[in-house]
């Protein structure tokens, strides 16, 4: 039988433009924004929004960063030049294309010690990116800030991967939360799940979940969560 | 926290297939390094380059074929090696699908996949198929061609965090356990040489020109290997155990650690702490130890300090090249295997060490009873991972 | 924005020379200011025109606030123009990349001619 995980919402955020505009976090300092790629801008921008909407001290947030594809552009100017002039790779660039270059940009500007993970799980990964991110609020009793964000395929990448625009969005979870505000419960569940809809943002399977917590609606949603699984979300609002 | 049983592990790298290769060469000093010839430009630097990874018996079968790609080829070979597909169909039968959980490490999966769609942009036409397979370019694609290749079906992601990448999934699979969420996990980690690391690298000016000589006076940087590491955790079922587990940020830098090692310290007094004992306690360290300057001179600081002259410790990254996103694993075998066996390695090619060393950080190998053994991965990027194993012979 | 003249008791004779400096940066030659254009494209310095770097501040740390790795991309683009290497470990590069002025003249000293 499997177990079921509950957290807390304490606060939430997100970016989200079909357009592909990028924002600017205030939260990263004049030096780092000159070379940061969108990626960072945008999960930075959104983490920051959302320890302000829930009132937590970013130093003290373990964190959970998701992205299917990580820096589209980043990618493509890598495989780019290897292809063409592999000795002028940028070493600006190259430091930048780890999947956990957000992470590293967010603890660095904020002095956060406390540990983060770096993840993607495919067309699941803002599932599980949240579940991993509510099994650390409930394994260690901790709030954990979780980010997720996708940008859009540059250049030749369009031909292999399909992701619109700019989105990012952020949750800080914890054990318990105030009576009014959100929680949710998950579970595993070996019903299948929608997958997403093409012409979108590969991060887009959070948006459902960012509408019903934004507009206080309690309801059952479903998200892809593997080849043969979903993760059922219950959201509950409370008076 | 309640130790996790260790029941399978297997391990391919620069010395070969299997445990029983690697633990030869640790035993014979034997250095499998080659001087680099992986990239078509001349990048002078040594590599860890898997023998034979090219050859027939390592191809992906049929139903796999769209999963084709260095990574995958590296993953699939370590699964069939040492038996580990058997321990996990056994895993399988005793829990189900359903009950065993998959977490896995990297740091560029299949990029090597992309840079050659990348290279086939002179004549499109050329583009085998299988390279237009959408998710063979994504971080997660190690993940799910490993769920695949395994038939798990329980809670499965790929954790990219640099050089900590596949400590970190050690961490995720106890809580997991602890937490009801599945009754087995595989965790592991898998890195291939690619162009990515060897021009990356090379373009931060980390990579030696010679073979790595990790806390040497003399030291030049790293040299990059490649590795594929699984491990199978249960609730019980072996001697060997996870017994703690540390995981900080150094919010310093992104690739240079904390000066003071105070994300290390903490990582290895968390992984303490969870397991209640006491470095004293600790008779091996399995060191980070890149050769990188700044890396060994911050870690040689933080094992002085908090551990007695007793403790020994090194770097095996002479033997195997730094593994990147699989190290974190492919150290944890390193580490089990010195509890097995009392075998303790020591550190290769370094011929004087630096002075900031303490008396822990041995250059010969040793024999002893090996109880408690602790793995140190500091990633790029700041993140740190401690893990401690130990072997309970009761 | 503040002055001070030399004869006002607040002002120690080393704060005058450096707020003079700061008024007067020190005017680049031509090598220098293709130096400058160098820097600011390699590292994307927005908002920053070459004539604006003085050319004996420190390039690293305070003022432009570069760091390693902007150093790396700079010794990237240096090599890619003018053929010569300058690598991180390098004993001197405190010396060389101390400001403008002396990575100029290391520049002009070391360069290869374009084949």
């Amino acid at each position: 039988m499997s177990a079921n995980l509950q957290v807390a919402v304490l606060g939430c955020a997100l970016w989200n433009s079909p357009q592909g505009a990028r924002p600017q976090p205030s939260i990263l300092p004049a030096n780092e924004r000159r070379r940061a790629p969108d990626t960072v801008a945008v999960a930075l921008q959104v983490a920051q929004a959302a320890c302000l909407n829930a009132g937590r001290d970013p130093a003290q947030l373990a964190t959970v960063f998701a992205s299917t594809y990580g820096d589209l552009a980043i990618t493509d100017y890598m495989c780019s030049t290897l292809a063409q002039a592999p000795t002028t790779l940028s070493p600006t660039r190259f430091h930048n294309s780890v999947h956990n270059a957000a992470a590293g940009y967010w603890t660095i500007a904020t002095g956060c010690r406390q540990p983060y993970c770096a993840l993607g799980a495919g067309d699941y990964t803002f599932a599980a990116g949240l579940f991993a991110a509510a099994l650390q609020v409930c394994a260690d009793q901790t709030d954990v800030l979780y980010v997720a964000y996708d940008t859009e395929t540059r250049g030749v990448q369009a031909q292999l991967a399909r992701s619109r625009g700019v989105l990012g969005v952020a949750l800080v979870l914890g054990v318990t939360g105030p009576a009014d505000g959100a929680a949710l419960e998950l579970e595993v569940s070996s019903q299948a799940a929608a997958g997403r809809t093409p012409g979108t943002n590969a991060m887009a399977a959070c948006l459902p979940l960012i509408a019903a917590i934004e507009d206080r609606q309690s309801q059952v949603l479903c998200l892809p969560f593997g080849p043969d699984s979903s993760l059922r979300l219950q959201v509950r609002h409370g008076l | 926290m309640r130790p996790l049983a260790i029941t399978a592990y297997t391990v391919v790298c620069a010395t070969g297939y299997g445990k029983n290769a690697l633990l030869a060469a640790l035993q014979d000093r034997r250095a499998p390094l080659i001087p680099n010839d992986f990239t078509a430009e001349s990048l002078p630097t040594w590599i860890g380059r898997v023998p034979g990874l090219e050859g027939e018996q390592w191809n992906l079968p049929a139903e796999l074929a769209p999963w084709e790609s260095r990574n995958n080829r590296l993953a699939w070979a370590g699964l069939h090696t040492d038996d580990f597909t058997t321990a996990v169909a056994g895993a399988r039968h005793r829990h189900g699908a359903r009950r065993i959980a998959l977490v896995m490490g990297t740091s560029t999966a299949a990029i090597d996949a992309t840079e050659a769609f990348y290279r086939h942009q002179a004549d499109p036409p050329s583009t085998p198929p299988h390279l237009r397979q959408g998710e063979l370019h994504t971080p997660h694609s190690l993940g799910h061609f490993v769920q695949s290749a395994l038939g798990l079906e329980g809670p499965c992601f790929t954790i990219a965090t640099a050089c900590s990448s596949s400590a970190k999934v050690f961490g995720q699979a106890e809580r997991l356990m602890r937490l009801g969420l599945c009754d087995a996990v595989v965790v592991g980690g898998v890195d291939s040489l690619c162009n990515s690391v060897l021009y990356g690298f090379a373009s931060l000016q980390l990579l030696s020109p010679d073979p790595c000589r990790p806390f040497a006076v003399d030291r030049r940087g790293l040299n990059l290997g490649e590795a594929a590491a699984f491990v199978l955790l249960e609730r019980s079922g072996s001697e060997l155990q996870l017994l703690g587990y540390g995981e900080t940020s150094d919010a310093h830098h992104m690739s240079a650690p904390h000066p003071e090692g105070l994300g290390a310290r903490q990582a290895i007094e968390q992984a303490l702490g969870r397991a209640g004992r006491r470095a004293q306690e600790v008779q091996y360290i399995n060191l980070h130890g890149t050769a990188t300057p700044k890396n060994d001179a911050v870690e040689a600081l933080v094992v002085a300090q908090m551990f007695p002259a007793a403790t020994r410790a090194s770097s095996t990254k002479g033997w195997t090249g730094h593994t990147l996103g699989a190290a974190g694993s492919l150290e944890a075998i390193i580490t089990f295997m010195t509890l097995q066996t009392g075998f303790i390695p020591g550190t290769l090619n370094t011929r004087e060490l630096d002075q900031m060393c303490g008396p822990q950080i041995r250059l010969d190998n040793a024999q002893g009873d090996v109880q408690l053994a602790l793995s140190n991965s500091f990633g790029f990027g700041g993140s740190n991972c401690v893990l401690l194993f130990g072997r309970d012979s009761r | 924005m503040l002055r001070f003249t030399s004869d006002d008791p607040a002002v120690s004779g080393g704060t005058a020379y450096f707020i003079l400096r700061s008024i007067m940066p020190a005017t680049q030659t031509a090598a220098e200011t293709e130096l400058a254009e160098l820097i600011i494209a390699a590292v994307n310095l927005e908002g920053v025109r070459p004539t604006d770097i003085d050319a004996e501040a420190p390039l690293f740390g305070a003022g432009l606030g570069l760091d390693s790795i902007d150093a790396l991309e700079i010794a990237l683009e240096v090599s890619r123009r003018y053929g010569l290497q300058l690598r991180s470990d390098d004993a001197d590069n405190r010396r060389i990349f101390a400001s403008l002025r002396s990575l100029a003249a290391y520049i002009q000293l070391h360069r290869q001619p374009r084949s």
